[in-house]
């Protein structure tokens, strides 16, 4: 049922927002970590999304026809390779010989719009399934 | 199977109705999903001007003469089909087009739609069944 195709469309959209506010609160988690397993501070991660099931030309013309709506997944999560800020505090267990510890360059705005961005978008898929709902409901009670 | 004389232009209206807002619905849920995805344009899915034109002149024809050719128009409204307009692409930012707050108000429209048409189509049957009793 087609309703159902609808609920799936948005819960993946669900789980992918999920998976981008998991590397926002790591992140905001590490914005002062200097020490990770893979050596050096650690780095901002970001997700790339990308829509799901791109079907073969005949399979997509199909699709294309009728109503070619797909859902969305997480393509993979980039690492940033922007270079730590560095700061001078010669206390620091991890400064270098010059008494500048690098720590990692998260910018605290960027990671909080990215935060209410996130939000706002599984908010609208949340109402898309629950209207799904709604309608699928509606449709139960013909003929009764 | 809609029987021949029991149901009426309307009632299939309302059943084809359903069926295109059920896929309307699907388009709109894919379109909030991928609100994100870098270069994705919006589709949207419009049949509301065919239905309207299958309405006023049922009596237009073009024949599908192989299972095989594109799904067209007969001029029946069985056989409206909705077509997918895609949006433009941008090449700003991440090249995403798709509107959040129009495609939440499109959503809302069309699950109100939805219910009302299911509403009606239960008032049709409601009518079918009180003349099936016998007025009863």
């Amino acid at each position: 049922m087609d309703i159902f195709q609808s609920m799936k469309i948005s819960s993946s959209a669900l789980q992918a927002q999920q998976i981008r506010l998991n590397t926002i609160s790591s992140n905001l988690a590490n914005i002062e970590t200097t020490r990770t397993p893979e050596g050096g501070p650690y780095r901002k991660k970001s997700v790339i999304f990308r829509t799901v099931n791109q079907p073969a030309f005949d399979q997509q013309l199909a699709s294309s026809l009728q109503e070619g709506a797909r859902g969305v997944e997480v393509a993979r999560i980039t690492t940033d390779n922007r270079p730590p800020k560095t700061i001078y505090d010669p206390s620091h267990p991890d400064a270098d010989s010059a008494g500048y510890v690098a720590f990692p360059d998260i910018n605290l705005l960027e990671e909080i719009a990215d935060l209410m961005s996130a939000t706002r978008t599984y908010e609208a898929n949340v109402t898309v399934i629950k209207s799904a709902k709604r309608m699928a409901l509606k449709a139960l009670d013909i003929g009764k | 199977m809609p029987l021949p004389g029991i149901y009426d232009t309307a009632t299939i209206l309302l059943q084809k109705v359903l069926d295109l807002r059920e896929q309307k619905q699907q388009n709109i849920a894919a379109n909030i999903a991928n609100a994100d995805t870098p270069g994705y344009t919006p589709v949207h899915l419009e049949f509301e001007a065919d239905l309207r034109q299958a309405l006023a002149q049922p009596g237009t024809k073009a024949v599908a003469t192989h299972p095989a050719h594109f799904p067209i128009n007969t001029g029946r409204i069985e056989d409206v089909q909705a077509r997918t307009v895609r949006s433009p692409g941008s090449r700003f930012g991440d090249r995403n087009t798709v509107d959040l707050e129009q495609e939440m108000t499109a959503l809302a429209e069309n699950q109100l739609l939805y219910e009302a048409t299911a509403q009606m189509l239960n008032k049709k049957l409601g009518l079918l069944k009180y003349v099936a009793q016998g007025g009863r």
